[in-house]
Formats: C-alpha cells, structure tokens, sequence
C-alpha cells in the first residue's frame, strides 16, 4: 500500500547549495529503501520567516512530493528529525492508494 | 419612530463555498490571513461567515501554517515586532 505525501522542509539558510543536495539524496535514498519513491522538488527559495527559528529570521523552504508506504512515514521523520540544518518540517498526505503511470 | 429602521446587516457567505478555486492549504499564509486577526487568532465563524466544514479545514491549515514559521503564532513572536522593539 503506497500513499501519497506532501514534506514540507524549513532548512537553515547558512547551508549552501551542496548541504542541501546532500540532504535531499538522503532522504531520496530513505525512500527508495523503503520502497517509495520522490516525485517532484519544489524549490521555494528563501523566504522570511512569520517568527524567528533558532535566531534566524529567514529560511530555505523545500517542497517534496512522495509515494511511499504508510509504515514508512515514521521511519522517514525519525531520519529528519536527526538530520543536521532541517528546523521544521510538515508531513501531510495527499492521497491513498497512490498508482503510479508506468504500472 | 427612529428605531423603527431596524438594521440589516449584509448576507454573510462563505469564501470558499462561493468559489472553489481559493486554494484553502497551509502553503498559501495570504489566503489564511483574512481569517485571523492581526494578532493572530484564528476569528470565529460566526464574524467571518464561513461554512463548518470550511472552518474546520482552515483551522487545521493555519495551525499548519504557524507550525511552518510561514504565519506567526502571536504579533508579539512577529519578525516584524522584534524588529521594531530592538
């Protein structure tokens, strides 16, 4: 049973272009173990924060789309939670029962 | 008799009912803050006219909103406030 996600991450904005690659290949690697698969990165960019993070005021914020299943989902946060230069992050999931084109 | 001219206030609708194509989700803080005040309470149903099972999706949606830093919690938090008061 694969579902659909939406991770919306706050990253540091002191990480350069190569930190966050390195991020998004970790996850993209989380999620290939388990089965699922990334569908699209949303680039936002930087952006002012409504209130400051960890005495920041601005942040890189990330959008991903992702197919993986439901067990997976903690698994995944765990991963974020320890990994160094994400400040929050939202899950929230899209659809059930996700088919992909290429079936 | 003057209070005879009784006062009508106007017919309330709900936003999201009359046009389905205002995206109602977290990623869009410029929809969500016509729904709280500048303080940033989320304001009730019965002032802004939105239907119950809109409120209820707007509700979730700005609490996912602040959790994101993409609207503050309250004005005192605001990056502009602190800006101010330094």
């Amino acid at each position: 049973m694969v579902n659909k996600y939406e991770v919306l991450l706050l990253l540091s904005p002191e990480l350069g272009s190569e930190g966050r690659q390195e991020i998004l290949n970790t996850l993209t690697g989380i999620i290939e173990r388990d089965g699922g698969n990334m569908l699209l990165v949303d680039d936002w960019g930087i952006r002012d924060l409504a209130y400051p993070v960890q005495k920041m005021t601005r942040g890189y914020y990330v959008r991903l789309e992702l197919a993986l299943p439901g067990e997976a989902v903690s698994e995944l946060e765990r991963i974020i939670r320890i990994t160094d230069g994400i400040f929050k992050f939202v899950t929230v999931k899209l659809a059930d029962k996700y088919v992909p084109e290429e079936a | 008799m003057a209070y005879k001219k009784k006062f009508t206030p106007r017919k309330k609708y709900c936003r999201f009912c009359e046009n389905k194509d205002i995206p109602l989700d977290y990623k869009h803080p410029e929809v969500l803050k016509d729904f709280v005040t500048e303080r940033g309470k989320i304001i009730p149903r019965r002032i802004t006219g939105t239907c119950a099972k809109h409120q209820r999706s707007l509700t979730r949606e700005i609490k996912r909103s602040r959790q994101m830093a993409l609207m503050f919690y309250t004005a005192t938090h605001s990056v502009d406030v602190i800006k101010k008061t330094i």
